[in-house]
């Protein structure tokens, strides 16, 4: 009994080490494992089921790759997955862009820096749900602010539905993706920019070196992991994004606001269809798989190339 | 998978140990925030017959009403009787998740015409209609007047285009409400239209889809030609939304059931027609309704089927549809003398009930919902021709007949 | 000299600050001015004549009547009477989120950052990857997951699933403020003959402080905002709804409360807003102080 117990004993320090690390990640790896990878094992199975709300405990049946084959080959579903990209670039450019700029403003030695930070956030701390009635009020057609506003000063010659047109259904969509995602890359920016060394700066200004050059040579280099990581982390979001599309428009006017996500839960959830939705949501999870490995590899080459000060693990 | 089997083995055990006490319960599910108290009297005179078993009413608000019921009884956990819009009744019927109920033939003459359409499928009633409605057509007289015209009732499409475009180019307000958001009162909309021009979305009797045909590519064109003389956006509106424009003076005219009466302002002269008739068809309506379905393997299904009969007749069943402004359900004249629908105002929703067509049975409801709106988002968006369109539709219903 | 700005710089950024600050606090603003407006006058444009388009005093009409008043905040505590109810259960959850996850994160973040073995790499990636998806991809199983083990409509349905998705970025976070911590510190409590878990609870805790702020208020945020889906699917009982679900009481059976929305949204997260404004500093000073670099 003795030699079977000392057969898992640890000989060495690196195997004490090994066992005391496991140790302390088990029962985060056990939750884990138990709350999102069987799920994930069993969205895979469903998957190939015709499983509904008739059957959801049990009495579906297996039918091979038949939700694939629809799910691939139908008509609106490359239209979707462009529409995702698109909508999953133009939202993290954009909020990489103000991110910055939000974040330089902050930066800059102005009164009252603080209480400005503050005011900054909100939009990050509210339930998601909730700002996204306000932004259902705003651009409400006849009663909105921003139709009303626009009608004053005469862009509209009348009341004008944000969410009634396919291009503006998306566009309004989008704005309120940044306007929610945009203080926490603020904020991390704006850490980020802080922690860089001050000799630097003024090694530069002693040297005669403009704002703008200083800005584009030391911040944009030092603070570079920082906005791949935040780029990747929003990119992943975005693309999962669902609350707020649905809030706003369940999915837009004809399918101008369906992206890959908001199509999985109206045929899992909203038609009760669970076989076809978790096909779906596999396909979410290997695009989204698929453009992670390419940003990863693409980032690996170019900071080799411009040797940026390594890349965020 | 130790753990979970090991944790379904003791819930199971567990639900055992509670059955003898569930078997006393009869648990319903109302919509609405609370229980009015017409239902009350049912409850209690059932608990009274029953001794020994009582009767665990929930009101839940209208927002998470329907999914209650129907993600309790896919989680295998039903309740004994709910309130649910029939059209799904189809799909949950199908689906194993409820029961056919018995109406019996005295019942059955009671209802008005049209309405045990709504509740059956293969030759069998799934649940006790409790809530009827059809449509008609509001027109502020008020706008049409100031637009020059005579406030009378427009007999045709025509007719109604003329009103609308009127008034929409003599006042500030638009010519008509046209909701075309993707809700179930959108399509419903078009339905009015529909039936009034003689078309159909499938037969009963041999479950085919019949969508795609002359007088659905009419009325399909009719709406978008509404689309021109109606507010702006319609993409972004449903049928409430409506309703507010119309009481703020925005629009002269728009479908609504009878309890539009009591939302519009009292300020608002106005007359209540019928949906006027297309070229190829006579005036007709849609007839909705939500029934209290009984659900399979609740502890008790014949004493909840009981119950859904009691609630859903004689004075509970008037008392519900003289409160919430409903068309009525039963016809109640032949049980009583004063009935609350002898007005003018309500015969004009009473009248068309032989006439109107049912809301469609579909086992995808949704897809019912999604294919029809895509048709009427894309006319108003000008993204096909109504023949396009219209095929396109009728595929979509036919995969979810 | 570098931090001091010309006049035309000066006035550039406040500018560009203003325009910023509306941008994020539009919304708000819209929200309150919305609350304060009885129901009608809320669906009312004003009253413009055939061809005239709205001058600048009907936008203000808009913003201003005699109606105003609070009416709509008092209003509204009777329309959803268990509105203070839901307000408590967002806290509530978002805390508890928070608490449970720091249980998992601490001891999993301060083995990633001290230690190298086997696996370490392979098992982080893996981690981050959960990050890849949303519980919206999820639902179905997940709802039987839970309904098996009894959870479906109690605090825990919501709690477990946001617990999950949050660990994986609560180690990441933790780890780069752990690592930061010198490990002299940790050989001379060696040396001086303490375990490790004594050395994990006396010697790093202390110093982790702002790093476990920082993840906790992060935490605490992502548990905040991202309730309402997990709420919507996998509760329906009255009593556990957070705020964002609650607030769908005020869509009646024919007509939208959207004054009393605003209202009940806006006293819903002042609670949470308060408490951000008291912790936002320390939460800036642990950002910058490094979780960032990595």
């Amino acid at each position: 009994m003795n030699q079977f117990i000392q057969m898992f004993k640890p000989k060495t320090k690196a195997q004490t080490t090994t066992l005391f690390a496991w140790a302390l990640i088990a029962p985060a790896a056990i939750y884990m494992f138990l709350i999102v990878v069987w799920p994930l094992v069993e969205t895979f199975r469903l998957s190939f089921t015709n499983s509904n709300i008739g059957t959801l405990m049990e009495g579906h049946d297996y039918i091979g790759w038949a939700n694939y084959e629809k799910a691939l080959g139908g008509r609106k579903f490359p239209a979707i997955v462009n529409r995702t990209f698109y909508w999953m670039f133009l939202s993290v450019g954009l909020k990489m862009i103000l991110g910055l700029i939000g974040a330089s403003l902050l930066a800059s030695n102005i009164r009252a820096r603080g209480i400005i930070r503050a005011l900054v956030m909100p939009p990050w701390i509210i339930p998601i749900a909730i700002g996204c009635f306000g932004w259902l009020w705003l651009y409400n057609g006849h009663f909105g602010l921003l139709s009303n506003f626009a009608e004053m000063i005469g862009i509209t010659d009348g009341p004008f539905s944000f969410l009634a047109y396919k291009k503006s259904a998306f566009y309004s969509a989008v704005v309120t993706d940044v306007w929610i995602g945009t203080p926490m890359v603020t904020l991390f920016f704006l850490a980020a920019m802080q922690g860089v060394p001050r000799d630097l700066y003024e090694a530069a200004y002693v040297d005669g070196a403009s704002r703008w050059y200083r800005f584009r040579r030391i911040t944009m280099p030092q603070i570079m992991p920082t906005v791949i990581t935040m780029a990747l982390l929003s990119a992943i979001w975005t693309f999962n994004s669902f609350e707020i599309i649905w809030i706003l428009t369940e999915g837009g006017p004809r399918g101008a606001t369906t992206t890959l996500i908001i199509d999985t839960y109206k045929t899992a959830i909203f038609s009760y269809k669970f076989g076809a939705g978790a096909t779906r949501a596999v396909l979410v999870v290997l695009l989204l798989g698929v453009f992670s490995i390419i940003y990863l590899t693409v980032l690996g080459r170019v900071s080799k190339k411009f040797g940026y000060a390594g890349v965020a693990k | 998978m130790k753990h979970i089997k090991k944790a379904l083995f003791l819930a199971l055990i567990g639900a055992g140990f509670m059955a003898p006490v569930q078997a006393a319960e009869v648990h319903a599910i109302i919509c609405g925030g609370e229980i009015r108290a017409a239902d009350q009297v049912v409850f209690d005179a059932f608990e009274a017959k029953y001794p020994g078993v009582t009767v665990n009413a929930e009101a839940v608000p209208w927002g998470t009403c329907q999914d209650k019921s129907m993600t309790l009884a896919a989680a295998g956990d039903p309740v004994g009787l709910a309130y649910i819009g029939s059209r799904t009744l189809k799909q949950l019927g199908r689906s194993g998740l409820i029961i056919p109920v018995d109406i019996s033939d005295e019942m059955q003459a009671l209802y008005q015409p049209g309405v045990l359409a709504t509740v059956s499928d293969g030759g069998q009633f799934w649940g006790y209609p409790h809530a009827f409605s059809t449509k008609a057509l509001f027109i502020n007289c008020g706008l049409v007047e100031a637009a020059g015209e005579a406030c009378v009732a427009p007999r045709t499409w025509t007719g109604l285009y003329n009103m609308a475009k009127a008034v929409n180019d003599n006042t500030s307000a638009a010519g008509i409400g046209l909701a075309a958001k993707d809700f179930d009162n959108t399509m419903h909309q078009f339905l009015n239209y529909l039936y009034s021009n003689g078309g159909t979305v499938s037969d009963a009797a041999t479950g085919e889809v019949t969508f795609n045909s002359p007088e659905t590519v009419e009325t399909l064109e009719f709406i978008g030609k509404l689309a021109g003389v109606a507010q702006e956006g319609p993409s972004g509106y449903e049928r409430s939304q409506l309703t507010q424009l119309y009481n703020d003076g925005q629009i002269g005219m728009y479908i609504n059931g009878p309890w539009g009466g009591g939302q519009h302002n009292a300020n608002i002269a106005e007359i209540v027609v019928p949906v006027p008739a297309g070229p190829s068809g006579e005036s007709g309506t849609l007839l909705i309704t939500d029934s209290m379905a009984v659900f399979k393997g609740s502890a008790d299904e014949g004493l909840a089927m009981e119950l859904a009969q009691m609630m859903t007749s004689g004075a509970a069943q008037y008392d519900l549809d003289s409160s919430w402004g409903l068309t009525p359900i039963l016809q109640y004249e032949k049980m009583m003398d004063d009935v609350y629908y002898s007005t003018d105002y309500w015969q004009t929703f009473v009248d068309p009930i032989g006439r109107g067509g049912p809301e469609p049975m579909f086992e995808d409801f949704k897809a019912l919902q999604m294919g029809i709106n895509s048709a009427i988002q894309g006319i108003i968006l000008g993204e096909g021709s109504a023949a396009d369109l219209v095929a396109e539709a009728a595929e979509t219903l036919a995969e979810g007949l | 000299m570098m931090d001091k700005y010309s006049l035309p710089r000066k006035i550039a950024i406040y500018f560009c600050i203003a325009l910023f600050l509306t941008f994020m606090l539009l919304p708000f603003v819209e929200m309150f001015i919305a609350s304060l407006r009885p129901l009608t006058h809320l669906f009312h444009r004003p009253e413009l004549e055939v061809g005239e388009t709205m001058d600048f005093m009907d936008f203000i009409s808009r913003f201003w009547s005699d109606k105003m008043s609070f009416q709509a905040y008092s209003d509204m505590w009777v329309t959803v009477p268990q509105l203070g109810r839901y307000i408590f259960n967002s806290v509530f959850l978002a805390t508890a989120v928070t608490i449970m996850s720091m249980i998992f994160v601490i001891p999993a973040a301060y083995a990633y950052a001290r230690f190298s073995f086997r696996g370490k790499s392979v098992s982080l990636t893996l981690f981050l990857a959960v990050n890849m998806f949303s519980g919206a991809v999820l639902l179905i199983p997940l709802y039987k997951l839970l309904r098996a083990y009894g959870m479906l409509n109690t605090y825990w349905a919501m709690i477990i699933p946001g617990v999950a998705f949050l660990i994986p970025m609560g180690i990441w976070l933790l780890k780069s403020f752990l690592e930061k911590i010198p490990y002299e510190l940790e050989e001379a409590s060696f040396v001086d003959g303490a375990s490790r878990l004594y050395t994990l609870r006396r010697v790093i805790l202390p110093l982790a402080v702002p790093g476990l702020v920082v993840v906790g208020v992060a935490i605490f945020i992502g548990a905040y905002a991202q309730q309402f889906l997990f709420a919507i699917t996998f509760n329906q009982e009255r009593d556990y709804m957070p705020l964002p679900q609650g607030i769908f009481e005020f869509i009646g059976y024919q007509r939208v409360l959207w004054n009393e929305m605003m209202a009940a949204s806006l006293v819903g997260i002042l609670p949470v807003l308060l408490i951000f404004l008291f912790l936002q500093k320390h939460l800036i000073a642990g950002l910058t102080q490094g979780a960032v670099k990595e």
